[in-house]
């Protein structure tokens, strides 16, 4: 080739600590690209900040019993492993290995350590048929609670195509429990754009979860299977009244175009819904979420969560406002996921829990 | 602010029964298929038309202050309905004319009540047009009047 002169069109540079980018960046620009704000659709999105708690990690079974579960009286935990993001595993038999590792792993590293661990199956909704293998393999241990999913999908969770995946897990008794997963990972996060920031795209999740569920409601799920259950976990609570008020205002005048629905949207909500409290909305009057809780019927569809270790947690002695009523405090923390997931019913009254309230130290009045 | 749970109550079953006391669709719907029109009573008689110049299909708005009353033609026979949306209080009786679907399975289209079904014109909500049966609750129900056709052949309506 000595003799044919050569010009390369594809070669590709790295910036090093030997030769770096940023002296080239105008100084303005800098600090946001630290914070992270140099994001691209395909990277995701991710708090800047860190999404794990800097005092707390959720990693060694054992000591998350004695950091959070002993730290605060709390019975059983709810495990939302990372696996419920397999249905986006572009290879589908991939996706199929790896939503049976993620159940095996439950099963033998965090529900084998200690029985007040709670599993969640994970499955592939891209191979329903395996999707319901997997729900009848792992779904039978007797710590495996639920099936979980991201909020992130192909298809509206109404969609028929997965029809056949909730028939077994209403055969078995799992609810279907919908986490925060890879929004905007697939297409845009929102309808109408992609959010230029984790804040942004944070704060649109219950976008999603209003999608879902508005979806599944108006396909007909829980008229198609009477005992299925909808968990929505870490989507917030108080966007739902809204969009229960409207799906019972449209009724009245579209009813004809789903008339397999046979009662108020609302009602199939109140029998079939069930939502967890983190992020629980902090409105600058925290009474005003007494209102809230009364207009979601609270009593029967608000369960307690913390997202523990994620730096959104909310602290049990401080998430709910003062003035809660006890007997509805002891349904949101308790009674409400017990009766849910078929767990023991406690006594009602039982010794309090450990303040954690932080102690003021150094502090002299 | 009130207390979200009433001491007075149970707390609400978590599994609720899926009889029919729960569909208010169903319920709405029996309603509209079993009921009879209104019997003569008496009140004052008031002629719409010649039952000659209101042909199946048509309809016509009589005012009787302080009533405003529709009367359609549907197959041949009379029916009269009070021409207010129980809703906003919208002139009901200019809505369209059409079928809908009765409850039925999970995607299935069952058409039922042709050209019985009266759709508001503001905010579309459904009436059957001799019951005066609301086909989206359980309770909601407009008021319909007596319809007959005397010897004289024109259409009386009794308020």
């Amino acid at each position: 080739m000595a003799n044919v002169p050569i010009i390369d069109c594809d070669i590709h540079p790295e910036a090093t600590k030997e030769n770096p980018l940023d002296p080239f960046v105008p100084e303005s620009a800098r600090e946001a690209l630290r914070q992270g704000l140099g994001g691209a659709p395909g990277a995701g999105y991710s708090n800047p900040f860190g999404v794990t708690r800097r005092d707390a990690e959720c990693k060694d079974p054992l000591k998350v019993g004695v950091d959070h579960f002993d730290k605060y009286g709390i019975h059983y935990g709810i495990l939302q492993p990372p696996g419920m993001k397999v249905s986006l595993t572009l290879q589908i038999d991939a996706g199929n290995a790896l939503a049976r590792a993620w159940n095996d792993w439950q099963i033998n590293t965090w529900l084998a350590a200690d029985k007040r661990f709670l599993g969640s199956v994970c499955i592939n909704l891209n191979d329903p048929a395996e999707a319901i293998k997997e729900i009848r393999r792992a779904g039978v241990h007797p710590q495996m609670v639920q099936v979980n999913v991201g909020g992130e999908s192909r298809d509206l969770y109404g969609h028929r195509r997965y029809f056949p995946i909730y028939e077994s897990m209403s055969d078995m008794n799992l609810p279907l429990c919908l986490h925060p997963g890879s929004e905007g990972s697939l297409d845009s996060a929102t309808p109408v754009g992609r959010p230029s920031t984790y804040f942004e795209w944070h704060t649109a999740i219950p976008l999603t979860f209003q999608a879902h569920l508005i979806s599944m409601v108006t396909e007909g799920v829980f008229e198609k299977f009477p005992k299925m259950k909808l968990v929505l976990c870490e989507g917030g609570i108080a966007w739902l009244c809204h969009t229960m008020w409207r799906l019972d205002k449209n009724f009245k005048a579209l009813r004809s175009t789903t008339p397999w629905l046979r009662r108020a949207p609302s009602e199939y909500i109140f029998d079939h819904v069930r939502l967890t409290t983190q992020p629980l909305e902090e409105p600058a009057v925290p009474e005003q979420l007494l209102t809230i809780f009364e207009i979601l019927h609270a009593e029967r569809t608000l369960m307690f969560a913390t997202d523990f270790p994620h730096w959104d947690f909310d602290e049990p002695n401080r998430t709910l406002p003062r003035a809660t009523p006890p007997e509805l405090k002891r349904r949101i923390f308790y009674d409400n996921a017990a009766e849910l997931y078929g767990l023991p019913k406690l006594p009602a009254t039982l010794p309090t829990t450990t303040s954690s309230r932080p102690v003021a130290v150094g502090v002299t009045a | 602010m009130s207390n979200p749970i009433d001491p007075n109550t149970k707390p609400l079953p978590i599994d609720t029964s899926y009889g029919m006391e729960n569909r208010a669709i169903d319920h709405a719907f029996k309603i509209a298929f079993e009921s009879q029109p209104p019997k003569a009573k008496v009140g004052k008689r008031v002629t719409v038309c010649a039952a000659n110049e209101l042909q199946p299909g048509q309809r016509r708005i009589v005012e009787v202050p302080p009533h405003s009353i529709g009367v359609f033609n549907i197959d041949g026979k009379f029916h009269a309905i009070r021409n207010v949306c129980p809703h906003y209080g919208a002139p009901l009786c200019q809505g369209s004319v059409h079928a809908t679907h009765k409850p039925a399975d999970v995607h299935q289209y069952e058409v039922a009540l042709q050209g019985r079904v009266l759709r508001c014109p503001w905010h579309g909500w459904e009436f059957d047009i001799p019951t005066g049966k609301g086909l989206y609750d359980k309770n909601s129900r407009v008021m319909t009047y007596p319809v007959e056709v005397d010897a004289k052949g024109d259409i009386i309506v009794t308020v």
